[in-house]
């Protein structure tokens, strides 16, 4: 590893060799744009497809259908061990009516070491998570949380969630108590953010409904079918302080978080006004959507509909499941992109004016291609390399009986891949994919190609891992905060057009790469770091296809 | 039903008899005081000392007709009746009797003798001549609008004529192309798609010039998403029907979702054209006009719609759309005021 000067003096690790002299550089970008062309020309970026997790998610469905069973399946890309590699840790859920039987091995959430081969060990029960409580499994979310440089995790739940601290000797401790993190009720999504710019990871959770197996009721006549939410009332969602020394404080009223009830799945987070501080979106079902603006730290206020982001294009609500919120159009400012239930079409939100967005859905090309499909799990991430971010959606109905119910949908389906042409969507056929119950679905480098790879975790069925292959070259930066948190969350990172935000959050049920990626098919590139708090950091000479490190500059 | 002209021929029998004079005494007493046994007791043996009396029959079936015993009621109605054909108060509840007791066929002479034109339209659809029904209960409805009971007897005997002409298009040999477009109508009613699909399919394969069926097809299409197969029906359907405003407005539509703005843009025109204040076409239009750039155009559009259509699902909209492009156009005050109104809007539950 060789340690380069860049920038301002900034510094950053890169994986193998020195610099390039300056006609050796002038000699790759020749090089590089030729084969740039070429593999733009005669590659074709796409995934394989591998089942290699000796993993199935036990959702236990019922006669009574209860709508737990049909919402489960997250999944979280960390590198727990510190090897650089990501690892993979899958939720399971449990058996159906509780107790939810989690001590029977066959209902334990599983994490799964990356070895440098690329096949994955299953290491549950060496990193002491295999006990997971009486507790109907949901998703989770990775960060380091106390910034000891070791990845930890929250796992959420129906009934009290966990936060596991990775002790950085490969295994974990459930300090959820002491953490004051435990919440109640039904849980889904959940991300780190540090919202206030101390420099501590806090942490919020989606919950959906005010529902137990207790209060179920049935639904659907002449046959059962799972509820529509509406049949239940919603929930508010939580926001925890990080405090410092493991512990968090409940802020939920005080931040203005509680004032909305909502029915919460997916979270996805973004500064989409740029003033620093990282604001909140959570994709509610079957009522309007939250995007809580953060007021420089100290309240959140709920903007949605002024935002224009609460309602689709006809003033309707939809069934918000996953959320991405990324620059999809290359002008700096990040969009949304809520998957929903076939016939809404997957809802886009292009930020036009500065934190005023337009519904999109229709222009980009993108309610042609979704109007049939059911979207979970979501990202808007550069799988091919080009430059633009392009839209992955985990897929299949929430009904698993809606084909006798509307003929022309289907409960189960491939997981989608959608390619950005400039804005516009088009459909990538995706070679080995077949019709799945998808959920979840998170969203890394697993193999530090450069590439984005997915982890798709399966109701009641296996996950499946996507390893992203021939496309173009690309980077991943690895950021670590000095003065702001370690992940670098919050960090705004550019390159030429390309803007990512550096957050493990959105999907739905699972938590991605802290890691940056970029495309660089042009070879080496420079980025613009902007870190959380504002200051600034360029970096120069960014090798492709492999992994970066950046070190925050502290002045 | 009042038995009051009947009390007057109880006075002229009082006159004559002293016992007959008590027993109608007892009789309406008890029936004023809802002792409907007592009555029943008091004029039945009043009907036994007086079997002519016409009033006394009356009586006797007015008070077990009151008391819902529409069974019991029938032979003395039909026994005052006999003797005096006038009372009309008789022949009323003696039809309404019949009717309750589900003797439809017995029932009509005596309701249309006595004038009660919604009772007849029910009597009349239930010996199955809901044509002759309609004309009733569409006069009763003019008389009772809203009434929910006559609502849902209109609704059987429209049904009812429906399926009865539908009944005769089955019928015809062979299965023409209107009996198939007739099958695909019901069916995709009923939410049976592929049904539908395959007698749409068998209609024009023996009449492509069928008007219609290409918008069901493009109906089925849209509603399940499938947007290339609904513009694909919609423009057949517009190359036979150019003046229907629906086509186009769907046509437009389906454009609309399909990322084609300038195409979309020209339908809606064309359907604005054609039905000039359809409110769907006028918001639809909006959007398209607004995405081309054409912002006085498009909210020009969206203010007509909060005009003929204040308060639904397309004001709604109406006011969403108002309200982005007003803060696109730096109109701050005036997209609060549309946020302020949909919020209204919503809060009502107008969805």
């Amino acid at each position: 590893m060789g340690s380069v000067a860049a920038g301002r003096g900034a510094r950053f690790v890169v994986g193998g060799g020195g610099p390039p002299t300056a006609l050796t550089r002038l000699r790759l970008a020749r090089y590089a744009l030729v084969l740039f062309c070429v593999v733009v020309l005669s590659a074709k970026q796409d995934f394989s497809f591998t089942r290699p997790l000796e993993f199935l998610h036990q959702n236990s469905p019922t006669p009574q259908k209860y709508l737990l069973e049909t919402m489960g399946g997250g999944v979280a890309l960390l590198d727990y061990d510190g090897d650089g590699r990501l690892d993979i840790f899958l939720v399971n859920g449990g058996h159906l009516p509780g107790p939810f039987h989690r001590e029977n091995s066959k209902y334990w959430n599983r994490l799964f070491r990356n070895n440098p081969n690329g096949t994955f060990t299953d290491v549950t029960v060496a990193a002491g998570l295999h006990h997971a409580g009486n507790v109907y499994g949901m998703g989770a979310s990775a960060a380091d949380f106390d910034n000891d440089g070791h990845t930890d995790l929250y796992v959420t739940n129906f009934g009290a969630n966990q936060l596991f601290h990775n002790n950085g000797n490969g295994t974990f401790t459930d300090i959820t108590v002491t953490a004051g993190v435990a919440a109640a009720g039904w849980s889904v999504s959940a991300a780190f953010l540090d919202y206030d710019n101390d420099g501590r990871l806090d942490l919020f959770v989606a919950r959906y409904l005010d529902w137990d197996p207790g209060r179920n009721i049935t639904c659907g006549t002449p046959f059962n079918a799972y509820c529509r939410p509406d049949k239940f009332p919603g929930t508010t969602n939580l926001l925890f302080h990080n405090e410092g020394a493991g512990r968090f404080r409940d802020v939920s009223t005080a931040s203005g978080i509680t004032a909305f009830v909502g029915k919460g799945m997916g979270v996805a987070v973004n500064d989409f006004d740029a003033d620093g501080f990282p604001d909140i979106f959570v994709a509610n079902d079957g009522m309007e959507q939250f995007l809580f603006h953060n007021e420089h730290g100290t309240r959140f206020r709920e903007v949605a509909l002024e935002a224009g982001v609460a309602l689709n294009d006809n003033a309707q609500t939809f069934a918000g499941m996953g959320a991405a919120f990324a620059d999809y159009d290359n002008d700096g400012k990040p969009d949304l992109l809520v998957t929903n239930l076939a016939l809404e079409k997957y809802a886009l939100y292009r930020q036009e004016d500065a934190g005023q967005f337009a519904y999109t859905s229709l222009t980009s090309g993108l309610a042609a291609l979704t109007s049939r499909s059911s979207g979970w799990g979501v990202g808007l991430h550069d799988f091919d390399n080009d430059g633009w971010k392009d839209a992955f959606v985990a897929q299949s109905h929430v009904l698993d009986n809606v084909e006798r119910i509307h003929s022309g949908l289907r409960y189960l389906e491939p997981p989608a891949l959608y390619r950005n042409v400039r804005g516009h969507f088009q459909a990538q056929s995706l070679t080995g994919a077949s019709p799945v119950a998808g959920r979840g679905a998170a969203f890394g480098d697993l193999d530090n190609d450069g590439t984005v790879d997915v982890v798709l975790p399966i109701l009641g069925g296996r996950p499946l891992v996507l390893m992203n292959r021939g496309a173009a070259a690309g980077v991943t930066i690895r950021l670590i905060g000095v003065r702001s948190n370690r992940d670098g969350a919050g960090a705004i990172v550019r390159s030429g057009t390309q803007t990512v935000y550096a957050t493990s959050a959105g999907s739905y049920l699972s938590a991605n790469d802290t890691r940056i990626h970029l495309a660089a098919p042009a070879g080496p590139i420079s980025v613009e770091i902007l870190w959380p708090g504002g200051h600034g950091q360029t970096v120069r000479g960014i090798p492709v296809s492999r992994v970066t490190t950046i070190r925050e500059e502290i002045e | 039903m009042s038995p009051i002209p009947l009390v007057l021929i109880l006075l002229f029998a009082q006159s004559v008899n002293p016992e007959l004079s008590q027993l109608v005494e007892t009789g309406m007493k008890a029936k004023v005081a809802g002792d409907f046994d007592d009555a029943i007791r008091a004029f039945r043996r009043l009907s036994e000392l007086a079997p002519e009396l016409a009033a006394a029959h009356a009586n006797l079936g007015a008070v077990y007709f009151e008391k819902h015993d529409y069974a019991e009621s029938i032979g003395p109605l039909r026994r005052a009746l006999s003797l005096r054909p006038d009372l009309i108060g008789s022949e009323a509840m003696l039809g309404t009797a019949l009717l309750a007791i589900g003797d439809a066929s017995a029932s009509i002479a005596h309701l249309e003798n006595a004038g009660i034109g919604d009772l007849l339209g029910v009597a009349l659809l239930e010996v199955g001549r809901p044509r002759e029904a309609l004309d009733r209960l569409e006069a009763a409805l003019l008389q009772h609008p809203g009434d929910p009971d006559l609502l849902y007897y209109l609704s059987q005997a429209h049904g009812r004529l429906a399926k009865s002409v539908f009944d005769r298009l089955r019928a015809q040999p062979g299965g023409t192309a209107r009996t198939q477009q007739m099958l695909g109508e019901a069916t995709a009613a009923v939410g049976q798609r592929a049904e539908a699909e395959k007698h749409f399919a068998a209609a024009l394969a023996s009449r492509s010039d069928l008007r219609g069926v290409h918008f069901a097809l493009g109906e089925l299409a849209l509603t399940g998403g499938d947007y290339s197969r609904a513009e694909t029906e919609f423009r057949a359907e517009a190359v036979r029907s150019p003046a229907h405003a629906a086509t186009a407005y769907k046509l437009g539509l389906v454009l609309m979702n399909r990322g084609e703005t300038a195409k979309a843009l020209a339908e809606l025109t064309r359907a604005e054209k054609l039905a000039s204040d359809m409110p769907e076409t006028l918001l639809e239009l909006g959007k398209a006009l607004v995405l081309a750039g054409d912002v006085v155009a498009g909210e020009k559009r969206f203010r007509r719609v909060l005009e003929v259509e204040d308060g639904s699902l397309l004001a709604e909209a109406a006011h969403l759309q108002l309200m982005q492009l007003y803060r696109k156009t730096g109109r701050g005050a005036d997209a609060e005021r549309e946020r302020i109104a949909l919020q209204r809007l919503r809060s009502r539950g107008t969805r």
